[in-house]
Formats: structure tokens, sequence, C-alpha cells
């Protein structure tokens, strides 16, 4: 189809009626009209515009500006740079949302490692590779978990910007030994034993012995008549009294850090994980709190909140000397404990106090459990 | 009967669209086959058709779209007077 160019034609006149009057002559076709005192705008193809200025001589005539898709076309190549740069950025804002650039798989077993990115790049989640939606991931990590029963405990994949996350658990040693050794149940410690459950084996203590560390406290060997019939992986729980004597040096000038209010803001580049500040830093103490503002591979830019503090001095009495380090002690067992374990008793067996510091010397005893696998040596040599 | 329906005139009309005609709307007024503009101001346009003239009154009278065969005239209409020859 010929689409004839559609213009804008500027009659220089005030008569507006006049100008209309002579176009009608003259068989002009518009679209569209303005007015001003000085001029008259027509919107017409450019063969009436030859026409127009053919024959109305008396009048200065000229192309005001483009119309309708020629107008775009004109527009289009007057900004001509910027609308590519428009549409570059607009498909690399594109690509940067939605491909993977790094893929971390959160295990120290390379193989795992090796195993899970060969895995995922089977299902087109990997390097240089168009990000899946969360239920396609879901599809592929339950696929993944299925394919690798015996390797694989757990699995996440996730993105963090342009990076592609993979948590992974692995089946853990003891599961499998479970499954497959022989072994006996070992007391990690000295202890007495408080509560003992056997689910499998055979109990060689029983609850008030007192046992040494590496003893046997269930064994895997089945014995009948003397004979070992069978051997088997032992399992059950064993609960023991364990004595700890924990020794505390508490100063009674103690130190603390206070804030002073007093904050900067500065910028750090963060280029294989060195960290380089941009502007200079005018605070000496300082805390750090990091926001990360861009991420690409390797390279990252934060943003960096400093905020100013002393360090100052205040003196313990002696009883709160004697609190603080009885916290410590017990705090430092606590971290030793699970979840089922505890702090049955704790005593101060000594306590000495000079000018400047207080010693404690604390008895605690605990609930814990005692018991650790242990295979069976021939059984592994024979495996 | 087959004079009385004008079929041969509607088909020539359908083919050639000889018939002229005015279509009034708000603000608006459209004209179909017309031959001459013999007027145009702010509140006066006369316009000559086969057999009559058309004078259409109004205020602020402005011709939005013309063609050889059409006319689209905006403005407020006050009255359109037709004056047969």
């Amino acid at each position: 189809m010929n689409r004839e160019k559609i213009i804008w034609v500027k009659i220089e006149s005030g008569g507006y009626y006049n100008v209309l009057m002579k176009l009608n002559n003259i068989g002009i076709t518009f679209f569209d009209n303005k007015k001003s005192k000085d001029w008259v705008l027509i919107k017409t193809t450019y063969s009436d515009y030859k026409r127009i200025k053919k024959y109305l001589i008396s009048y200065k005539v000229s192309v005001y500006s483009n119309a309708g898709l020629q107008k775009i076309k004109e527009l289009l190549n007057k900004y001509i740079v910027f609308s590519l740069s428009i549409i570059i950025g607009m498909v690399l804002l594109f690509l940067i949302n939605n491909m993977i650039f790094k893929v971390e798989v959160k295990s120290p077993n390379k193989s795992i490692q090796e195993l899970l990115i060969n895995e995922l790049n089977n299902y087109g989640l990997g390097k240089m590779k168009f990000k899946k939606n969360h239920k396609k991931v879901e599809v592929i990590v339950n696929k993944i978990l299925d394919s690798n029963k015996d390797t694989l405990e757990w699995l996440e994949v996730k993105y963090d910007g342009l990076i592609m996350i993979v948590n992974v658990t692995e089946k853990t040693k003891t599961e499998k030994e479970n499954e497959y050794k022989k072994c006996n149940i070992v007391a990690s410690k000295d202890a007495k034993i408080i509560s003992l459950n056997l689910y499998r084996g055979v109990a060689l203590k029983e609850i008030n012995d007192y046992v040494l560390k590496d003893e046997v406290l269930l064994s895997g060997d089945i014995i009948h008549n003397e004979d070992v019939k069978n051997t088997v992986c032992a399992s059950g729980e064993v609960y023991g009294e364990v004595w700890y004597t924990v020794k505390v040096e508490i100063p009674f000038k103690e130190s603390y850090i206070k804030y002073t209010g007093k904050n900067r803001y500065n910028l750090n580049v963060e280029i294989d994980d060195k960290k380089h500040e941009i502007f200079r830093s005018r605070i000496n103490n300082k805390k750090l709190y990091e926001t990360n503002l861009y991420k690409l591979n390797d390279f990252e830019i934060n943003l960096v909140k400093e905020k100013e503090y002393i360090i100052k001095t205040k003196n313990l009495t002696e009883n709160e000397a004697f609190n603080k380090g009885m916290s410590i002690a017990l705090e430092k067992i606590n971290l030793t404990l699970d979840v089922n374990e505890e702090i049955l008793y704790k005593k101060v067996l000594k306590k000495d106090v000079n000018d400047s510091t207080i010693y404690l010397e604390i008895f605690i005893v605990t609930k814990e459990n005692i018991g650790v696998l242990q295979v069976i040596k021939e059984e592994i040599e024979n495996v | 009967m087959m004079k009385n329906l004008h079929f041969k005139d509607s088909f020539k009309n359908f083919l050639f669209d000889l018939e002229d005609f005015i279509t009034i709307y708000e603000n608006h007024l459209h004209v179909f086959n017309y031959l001459k503009l013999n007027k145009l101001s702010e509140t006066e346009i006369v316009l000559k058709f086969n057999k009559m003239s058309v004078i259409i009154n109004g205020i602020s009278l402005k011709i939005k779209q013309m063609t050889k065969q059409e006319l689209l005239i905006n403005g407020k209409i006050l009255k359109v007077e037709f004056i047969y020859e």
C-alpha cells in the first residue's frame, strides 16, 4: 500500500477563513488545522503541499513538521543514539535480571560440588543460563534428590542477584555406618551413668556404673553361651554425670564500649575479598555496618555506616566480679552442651581475691550424652 | 412495482455515492457531496449542493477537515437553512 507522507504545512497569514476558502477553491484535502494570529497550520499530504505552494503564491508556505508515522521516524532518527542506548540498556537489564553468572555450591566436598553442577546443568540451570522460576526449580531439586538418594539428604537452590546459590546437606557417615557397618557405643569421657536406653546390641554397663573414656557401653556383639553369634551396629543413648573444674580470673577494672552517637557514611569496593574504602575515614574507633548496593561475581560495592565509639573503664565490686566469673564459667560449659544436656550442680571450690583480680575455681557437674559410635575395626578392613 | 423501489437509483447511488446529506452532531456538522464552498466566516458558512444551497449560522465556526467531497464543520451551530433553487 502506498501511504502518502502526511505533514504539517505552515501558511503565514492572519486570515484563517480566507486561506481555507482558497484551499477549498484549489481542491486541497486536509485532516486537521490550527490557527494563530500570524499563521495557519494545515495537516495535509505532501502532494497537496506542493499544490498549495504552486497556487497560493501570495502566501509564505513551508513545511512545519512531519506528522504521524513520519514524525515517529524523524524522532527516532534524531535521537538514534539515545534510542539505541535505551534499547541496549533494556536488553542488558533483562539479561542481568534473568541470567546466572556464577554458581556457588555450599559444600566442602568437591565430588558433591561437581555432581550438583553437572546435574543442574542437565536440567538447564548453570552458568550463563537463564534463571528458572521457583516452581520449576523445586521440581528440578526433587528430581536431583530422587536420583541421588544415597549421597544427598537435602538440597536448596536460590538466587542472590546474579549468583545461584546451592545449599546442600550430604547424608552423614553415621547414617551410612548405621545401615551397613558393625559397631559399638563407647564412652566419650569419664562419667557416672545416670540413664541408659538400648535400641540395638547388648548393654555392658548399668546405671550408677563409673566408666572411663573409650570403655564399651553398648556392644554390637550378640553373645549366647559365651559365643559371638552375630555382630550388629549397637545403638542407644547413654547419659552420664560428667565433672568439670573451671578456673576463671576476673579483673576488677572492666573496659566497655560506649557509642558517641557520631556516625559517618562511606563506600567500599570489594574485589576478590579485598576491601578498599572509597573515601578517607575520619573516625578512629569505629564499628562498621555494611549494606550491599551492587554485586557482580567477585565485585561488590557496599555502603558502610561507621559508628564511632570510645572505650571506657569501670571498677567492679567484689560481688559483681564474683557473679561475672560464675556466669562466664557456666556459659563456657553451657556452650559445649546439646539440647537434652544440662548443668546439674555447681560449687565454688576456691576463691582468691587480691587488689586487682578475683580468682575462682568452680566445680560443675553436667548431664551429657556420653555414648559415641565406634565402628568395629575388623569390619572396616573387610569392607 | 420495480419502478417504485427506485432500484436503479439506489444501486447507482451505492456505486457512485451520488446522494448528498448533512449530519448534525453536538458542535459538529458533517457535509457530504457538496459542490462548492461559497462563503466562510466565523458566523456563517454557505454551501452549494446540486439542487439547493445550505446556510449554516453559528458561533466560532471552523472547518476541521476538508476534502473535495466532504466537510467537517466545528463550532456552536445555531441554524441550518436550506434554500431550494
